[in-house]
């Protein structure tokens, strides 16, 4: 267990707070807390890869950050239309 | 000395990711939990950084840096297409003003 592994395990509260806006809140609210989490799960992914000393694991780090922006923009493009 | 600044950046990035989930989870409304949501990026800014430290210019600290760069170039065009999409829902146009729609029902109804 290093200092990676463990900010990323401290980040998982972080998740959680997104899970319940997400569950709790308004359509809008939830559409933030969603682009939120993409980044913290961008951020646990690097972390992971930095604490386990596996490369791949930034690829799917990089993947994530461009499906996590695709994905949001879609979904606010889909929300102006009053869905 | 060097560890202790991967460390330092380490401890800031996560910190500040932690206080911006915890004002998205606070926050009243959309548009000020926005404003966490966005700030975000640069959290992750800090942390690609702190990996960038430790391992200088390779592989691993490449793609950490071009992920974050990512987030920060991308995150202000999310945080103004989450808004535009709040502003229409709750106006009916992007250029109306509050309560135009009730004002447009009311007439329709008049005639």
């Amino acid at each position: 267990m290093n200092a990676w592994l463990i900010a990323a395990l401290a980040l998982l509260p972080g998740l959680l707070a997104c899970g319940l806006v997400c569950v709790l809140s308004d359509v809008l609210d939830g559409l933030v807390a969603l682009e939120l989490a993409g980044v913290l799960s961008t951020v646990e992914l690097l972390l992971l890869a930095e604490g386990t000393q596996r490369q791949p694991f930034v690829d799917l780090a990089l993947v994530l950050a461009v499906m996590s922006f695709v994905g949001s923009l879609a979904f606010a493009r889909l929300l102006e239309r009053r869905l | 000395m060097s560890e202790v600044l991967v460390d330092l950046l380490l401890f800031a990035g996560v910190l500040e990711l932690l206080m911006c989930a915890a004002g998205v989870l606070v926050m009243r409304s959309a548009f000020d939990r926005l404003h966490y949501a966005s700030a975000s990026a640069y959290g992750a800014l800090l942390v690609a950084v702190a990996i960038l430290a430790r391992e200088s210019l390779s592989l691993i600290g490449d793609k950490a840096l071009a992920t974050a760069a990512l987030l920060v170039v991308c995150g202000p065009a999310l945080a103004h297409a989450t808004a535009r999409a709040g502003r229409i829902r709750a106006r009916g146009a992007w250029d109306a003003a509050p309560g135009v729609e009730e004002h447009e029902a009311k007439q329709r109804d008049q005639r």
